[in-house]
């Protein structure tokens, strides 16, 4: 699904090359759950931001779907970001005006999904994460944990193959965390999405099936683990 | 979508209510303004364009060597329509406004100072319609005459048909009657506004090329090269008057004149044969109007900036789910076009409540609702127009953003943004400057306009209008000793012109083999003593000097400075076929108003030349004014029986005090538009130091809990904006240096340009600077940092 060969990240600055990411080469598969693990500046974020093709890689190739998108213009990446690709964030990135039910539509409208398979969609993800009582609820008058939670919903309504989390538990209280975990294990075993997340934890990377550790910018380790 | 981005919009606004409300509130004020300043433009450029051939309709004009005229003589039409196959139509018409005419229906009179005498080529070029349709008079002397609507409600009230009417004309005792033909509807948004009109076959019949009494107006084919038109015009007219002509010196004279053609559309604001301050007025209450609409527009641009990080945000969200940047582009006009709309309903009502005001100054009679208005169309473009400007940054700045920068947390656009921010808001403030500096200036001109020595005492002087002719002192001298023995009447006197702005009479003088051309005055004894002219040399008029009334005359300075003249009293100064021995010089005085030079005048009692001296001046004790005044009324049909039973008159004063109604119009518009701009720019800071201070929290608690006092974060709040309009100031000063020096200029007399309003200008604009800042600061120095500092 994703094919990363020699991926290189610097910034220059009076003359000096300064490198985040280097001689990144990795393969990640259909179905995998990937942990990017590794110390603060490590280039973690930013590979998971070339993955989602919000930053460029100043060199080398990425293949997404056996499509080169390394330089891809912002129309094409908006409609990948429409079929294929969720995002969630540490930080929620709710938008404010929005109630849960409308923050939960908004990629659907983009998408240009019709009213009534909206509806159903919405009605579907609000029943599974049990939120149907707080639909009509503005963000800051919910928790962290449940502000993820629409989060997720909103990343999922498009239905996506991939969904990329950029420490998705970093400001959760620890039951809150494992709540979530739970959740994305469960959508890649049951609904066979891709999940790629950045955390510190070693315990939220147990979650997954694969974790790649980065210092430095370089891949130090790939491990794959076995099913618990 | 569409739906939701509405309901955000909404939720956004509503959140932000109280500067949402400065916002929309400030752009409906502009955009009242702007809609009056609209409509009077399209009023002002309008004047005649119902006339059908407005186009093609132009005024024949004389150019000679020393000024412009519209004034023309009768043959000059008929000359030009035999020749020249382009011209489709040619006629004159005669106004005279120099004296009121009663018309009368038994006890029911009314005065009509402007008959408007028209041939009927004229009338049709013109569109001089009478109720009934334009009739053609048979033959040479008919006059068909007609009255506007208002004056045939007056004379005949129970009137229900357009059936020809008898009245009678001046005194009742005159015995002069005559047939009014029938109503006419008086266009006043036309050049040619009229308490009635006369129309004959041909006026001014015998007439030759010296009686430059009228107008004339061609209407030409469509296409034609006018400025050939012109060249051969004047090729005619100098052959017309070279005929029969043998003296050498003439006829060198006769090659230096010229015809102009002058398009009707010009006739209102711009004649070239006159001046065009209405136009520049014009001009600048339109600059005035579009600058006050940008500065609110400047306010939602920088209400967007401040917001902008926060709205950031949302851009980052929005595309990673798939939004385009088009549909944000579209959202964020979306939204400021709600804004605008609203803004511009509430301008309607605004615009409605102040044209009562706005049409007494202006005097004219503007409306807003009716059908052929043009801000049917003019105002949905300038929705659209303030739309774009307002919406110009979030629609194509906040769109642009990148996720990545804007979704890692710690994003803020003050940086990149700051330095447009800080433009814009200079930008208002210059123009606020701009403006309350014009306004002071204009202020000091007019009052010294006012209090100014004008050479002459307006005050106390009464104008009493009449219409019988004293050309003859013997004969005003009966009637001065009757106004004499009226108490409180100090003295009386007759003339051509009061000096009340007009223009006088003007013809060439010789003084010791120089020709000059002089304005020339006739007047009576005491006309100097009356108006109080102080005398520079010799004497003034006195039936003591019994050649007074034959060939003496009174030059002003001004006419001593034109020829040069050294000692002239007891010196000759031939005009008009007449040797004139100067007996006096008076000191120059200001009848012209402010912005002409006084202009070189001889005044003489007789004139052969000269016009009709039917102007009488009284003037009267200021304690027993009201008696004299009564007194007068009483008795003005045994005082002056020729005038008729109808006392008329006017305060010089008040009659002077016309001329500045242009300037304080446009000190009026200006206090209007300082007021305004300087209110919605104010606005836009308040909102704006809001955002500043409410981002800058943080930074507050922890420089308060490092020690700082609130004094010191008050400074440090304030000095930014201190900056920003300290630079306003800098910037605007020469600006407006340059633009009142040009408009002081446009005065003869003005007052030297003063430093007072560079300077109170910036004192008022650092002061509201302040204050409004420090109100915003002042929440954010009072609050405890600890609830500041306890998030993240």
């Amino acid at each position: 699904m994703i094919e990363l060969k020699n991926i290189e990240k610097y910034y220059s600055s009076k003359g000096i090359k300064h490198y985040v990411l280097r001689h990144v080469t990795t393969t990640i598969k259909q179905g995998e759950f990937v942990s990017i693990m590794g110390p603060s500046g490590a280039g973690k974020s930013t590979l998971l931001n070339i993955l989602g093709m919000l930053e460029e890689p100043t060199y080398g190739t990425y293949e997404f779907m056996e499509e080169d998108v390394t330089r891809l213009n912002e129309r094409k990446r908006i409609e990948l970001y429409r079929n294929h690709i969720g995002f969630v964030f540490q930080a929620y990135h709710l938008i404010d005006e929005m109630t849960v039910y409308e923050n939960i539509e908004a990629p659907l409208l983009y998408k240009k999904v019709g009213g009534a398979e909206r509806a159903s969609r919405i009605a579907d993800l609000l029943d599974r994460f049990n939120m149907v009582a707080k639909k009509d609820l503005f963000p800051n008058q919910l928790s962290g944990g449940q502000q993820q939670l629409v989060g997720i919903a909103r990343a999922l309504a498009a239905q996506p193959s991939i969904i990329l989390a950029d420490e998705p538990t970093g400001n959760l209280q620890s039951a809150q965390a494992e709540e979530i975990m739970q959740l994305f294990q469960k959508l890649n075993k049951e609904d066979g999405i891709t999940i790629i997340q950045v955390t510190h934890s070693e315990k939220n990377a147990q979650y997954g099936s694969r974790i790649l550790n980065i210092a430095d910018g370089v891949v130090k380790d790939d491990i794959t683990l076995t099913a618990v | 979508m569409f739906k939701l981005n509405l309901k955000i919009a909404l939720r956004n606004l509503w959140r932000n209510l109280g500067i949402t409300a400065i916002n929309i509130g400030g752009l409906a004020i502009a955009l009242a303004a702007f809609i009056l300043v609209a409509m009077y433009f399209t009023f002002e450029t309008s004047f005649d364009q119902t006339n059908p051939n407005y186009e093609n309709i132009y005024v024949v004009g004389r150019i000679e060597p020393d000024f412009k005229t519209n004034y023309t003589s009768p043959p000059l039409a008929k000359v030009i329509k035999q020749n020249f196959p382009e011209v489709e139509n040619a006629g004159i018409t005669k106004i005279n406004r120099s004296w009121e005419l009663a018309i009368k229906n038994g006890k029911k009179a009314i005065f009509t100072k402007n008959i408007l005498q028209a041939d009927y080529n004229a009338a049709k070029i013109l569109d001089i319609n009478p109720i009934g349709g334009l009739i053609k008079p048979s033959g040479d002397v008919e006059r068909l005459t007609y009255l506007n609507v208002e004056n045939i409600k007056t004379l005949f009230p129970d009137k229900k048909d357009n059936k020809p009417e008898m009245v009678s004309y001046g005194s009742a005792s005159s015995g002069i009657t005559g047939t009014i033909a029938g109503a006419i509807i008086n266009n006043e948004h036309s050049n040619f506004s009229f308490d009635g009109v006369s129309i004959g076959n041909e006026i001014g019949k015998g007439e030759t090329y010296g009686y430059n009494n009228y107008n004339t107006f061609i209407q030409v084919k469509p296409g034609t090269d006018v400025a050939n038109l012109q060249e051969k015009i004047t090729n005619l007219y100098r052959a017309e008057l070279l005929k029969g002509e043998t003296d050498l010196k003439t006829i060198n004279e006769i090659k230096g004149v010229s015809i102009f053609l002058d398009p009707l559309a010009n006739q209102h604001l711009k004649p070239k044969a006159g001046n065009d301050t209405p136009y520049k007025i014009l001009i600048s209450l339109s600059v005035l109007g579009f600058l006050i609409l940008v500065i609110a527009c400047i306010n939602f641009t920088n209400l967007s900036i401040a917001q902008a990080t926060k709205r950031a945000k949302e851009v980052g969200i929005k595309k990673v789910m798939g939004a385009y940047r088009l549909q944000l582009t579209t959202q964020f006009l979306t939204e400021i076009f709600i804004q605008c709309l609203v803004a511009t309903v509430m301008a309607m009502v605004f615009a409605e409540s102040a044209l009562p005001y706005f049409n007494n100054l202006f005097q004219v009679n503007l409306t807003l609702w009716h059908a052929d208005n043009n801000l049917f169309w003019q105002l949905p473009l300038v929705l659209c127009l303030i739309t774009i400007i307002a919406g110009i940054y979030p629609a194509l700045v906040l769109s642009g953003f990148k996720p990545a920068l804007v979704l890692k947390g710690n994003f803020s656009t003050s940086k990149q943004s700051s330095w447009l921010r800080n433009g814009l808001l200079v930008f208002q403030f210059s123009i606020a400057v701009i403006f309350i500096i014009g306004l002071f200036i204009i202020n000091s001109q007019l009052k010294y306009m006012r209090s100014e020595d004008l050479g002459f005492t307006a005050n106390q002087v009464v104008y009493v209008k009449n219409i019988s002719y004293f050309n003859d002192p013997a004969k005003f001298k009966t009637i001065r000793e009757k106004l004499l023995k009226i108490p409180g009447v100090k003295s009386a006197t007759v003339a051509t012109d009061v000096p009340d702005g007009s223009g006088n009479g003007a013809n060439g003088y010789t003084f010791e083999g120089q020709q000059k051309s002089l304005d020339f005055v006739d007047v009576d004894f005491d006309y100097f003593e009356t108006l109080n002219i102080k005398l520079k040399d010799g004497r003034f008029f006195s039936p003591k000097f019994s050649t007074d009334t034959a060939n003496a005359a009174v030059i002003n300075e001004s006419a001593v400075a034109k020829y040069g003249m050294k000692n002239p009293i007891g010196k000759t100064i031939r005009g008009c076929e007449t040797d004139y021995k100067i007996v006096g010089i008076a000191k120059d005085f200001k009848a012209q108003g402010f912005e002409s030079t006084i202009l070189p005048t001889i005044y003489t009692i007789k004139n052969p030349c000269g016009n009709a001296k039917t102007q009488i001046m009284l003037k009267i004790e200021e304690s027993k004014m009201a008696d004299a005044l009564a007194a007068l009324k009483a008795k003005w049909s045994q005082i002056n029986p020729k005038d008729g039973e109808d006392f008329r008159y006017e305060f010089l004063d008040d009659l002077y005090g016309k001329l500045f109604k242009k300037q304080e119009q446009l000190q009026s518009a200006f206090f209007a538009a300082a007021l305004l701009t300087i209110f919605i720019a104010i606005l836009g800071l308040f909102a704006f130091a809001k955002y500043i201070t409410n981002g800058r929290i943080k930074e507050i608690a922890v420089r308060k809990i490092l020690g700082a006092s609130d004094i010191q974060i008050f400074k440090l709040i304030n000095s930014s904006f201190f900056m920003m309009v300290l630079a306003a100031n800098v910037i605007s000063w020469p600006v407006a240096y340059i633009l009142t020096k040009k408009w002081l200029e446009t005065f003869a007399y003005r007052i030297d340009l003063p430093v007072l309003p560079f300077i109170s200008s910036a004192l008022i604009t650092i002061l509201l600077t302040v204050l409004t800042v420090s109100i915003q600061a002042k929440k954010a120095v009072k609050a405890n940092p600890v609830d500041a500092l306890k998030y993240e």
